[in-house]
């Protein structure tokens, strides 16, 4: 199973390298931001597998926003908010614009890295599913090339042994005659 | 998961055989037990054959028809193999149209199809996707379009129209998706022009369809690979008769009619098989 890379989006220093230390020692690539705006750069440019933002953040770009703009660039990333605020509403509307969960501060660790092994193992059930689906197209692609040439030449030959049956039930030629034109219409094949 | 016993094996795979014509091999104790077992659970039974003790008993077959739905295959996509559609729209439909346009204007162009595994609609809806880009006036045109499956979830999903996007990814251009679908909170509905051209059924293939009429083009792809051979025969010789002498029948791009249906003969165009009646 390959390593999530995330993202840590959050204003407070202390919290992003707290965040980025315990990661790295849960063996996570880590990516960090400390505003929206570095954020939307770094998806822009980088492969990130799951997005972890402060729901409150100082500037135009808080989490929610941050939220539209990964599931814009790429669908399949995962956000999870960070909030102080426990409201069920914030983390409702969070979810409604596609974020995957939240957590309450102060940040459990515990907690959190049972949420990215969960979302570690949907990701390679998808790729898994998606690999199959390749797989199963081609093949089908294959197979069905193989059946379509056996389909033919079974129905020509069947054919051809409808037309010989033909020829040697026809009793207006010689015994002989029938079966000297029949051989010459399996040679001719 | 609750788990099922080689006896009680045997006697469900005989019951689902007799109730839907689905042959399911024995041997594979995990097919039944990843389909049938979240039934069994929410109906409380203890093994599988209380499940079945139960359904017998159902005088509404309610579970029989939830058993139906959870063993029927529904894996489907728009525009599944683009050998068919493509098939459709430049070898059988302009052949058809030929063949059935009235020699007076004031007559209208009849044209029956049937997709007789329809499952949640998506090779139904393609084709009439395919019929509406293909005839600008489709107003000249009696077109009819009926997709049937054994699955009560199937015909209501297909009926309904609405696909989650992982299910409208798969397969279906975006050009299509933006011209023929309507966002619909997470999901896409068709649109009601595609919608109102067709029609969905139950149906279990098992048993006689004539009463369905003729049909100029039938669909049957990927249904009768979970038949038994002598099955096979009996549902390929009803479509034969179902189906106009002039008609043409489209099965799944690995399946074969070679030892099936002697009434058949296939034709290649381009990189794809079809099928006509030996007349």
């Amino acid at each position: 199973m390959k390593n999530l890379t995330i993202l840590v989006v959050d204003d407070d220093p202390v919290i992003r390298r707290l965040l980025q230390q315990r990661l790295k020692k849960g063996n996570y690539d880590v990516l960090v931001a400390a505003d929206g705006y570095k954020a939307e750069a770094i998806l822009r440019e980088k492969h990130v597998d799951v997005v972890l933002t402060d729901l409150m953040m100082p500037g135009d770009i808080g989490g929610i926003e941050v939220t539209e703009i990964a599931k814009r660039i790429n669908s399949s990333i995962e956000v999870i908010l960070i909030t102080a605020h426990s409201s069920v509403d914030t983390a409702v509307e969070a979810m409604k614009k596609g974020a995957s969960d939240y957590l309450e501060k102060p940040i459990n660790f515990d907690e959190l890295f049972l949420r990215l092994d969960k979302i570690a193992n949907v990701q390679t059930i998808y790729r898994s599913a998606q690999e199959l689906q390749h797989a199963m197209d081609v093949t089908e692609h294959a197979a069905s090339e193989t059946i379509q040439l056996i389909e033919m030449k079974a129905a020509e030959l069947q054919g051809l042994l409808d037309e010989i049956e033909t020829i040697l039930r026809d009793e207006h030629y010689s015994e002989e005659s029938r079966i000297s034109h029949a051989l010459n219409k399996i040679s001719g094949m | 998961m609750l788990k099922i016993n080689p006896s009680e094996l045997k006697f469900i795979a005989q019951y689902i055989y007799d109730i839907s014509g689905i042959f399911l091999d024995a041997s594979k104790s995990y097919l039944f037990e990843t389909r049938l077992s979240s039934i069994a659970e929410e109906l409380g039974c203890t093994s599988y054959q209380d499940l079945y003790n139960k359904a017998k008993r159902d005088p509404k077959k309610t579970i029989e028809r939830q058993i139906i739905d959870a063993i029927s295959t529904n894996e489907t996509l728009f525009f599944r193999d683009k050998g068919p559609f493509e098939l459709l729209q430049h070898k059988i439909l302009p052949e058809i149209i030929d063949k059935r346009t009235p020699g007076s204007p004031v007559l209208k162009t009849s044209i029956k199809i049937w997709s007789a595994a329809s499952s949640t609609g998506q090779e139904l809806y393609s084709i009439a996707i395919v019929i509406k880009e293909l005839i600008p006036d489709l107003a000249r045109y009696n077109i009819t379009l009926l997709g049937t499956d054994i699955s009560d979830n199937a015909v209501s999903q297909a009926s309904y129209g609405k696909y989650n996007k992982f299910e409208i990814e798969r397969g279906l251009p975006q050009k299509q998706l933006q011209r023929y679908f309507t966002l619909f909170g997470d999901s896409w509905k068709i649109k009601d022009e595609i919608r109102a051209m067709v029609n969905f059924k139950k149906l279990n293939l098992m048993l006689p369809f004539s009463a369905l009429g003729k049909f100029d083009i039938i669909f049957c792809r990927n249904v009768a690979i979970y038949f038994t051979l002598p099955d096979r025969k009996k549902l390929f010789n009803k479509i034969a008769d179902s189906l106009a002498d002039d008609g043409f029948l489209v099965i799944g791009s690995t399946e074969s009619l070679t030892g099936v249906c002697p009434r058949f003969i296939p034709k290649k165009h381009l990189k794809s098989i079809f099928y006509q009646k030996k007349l």
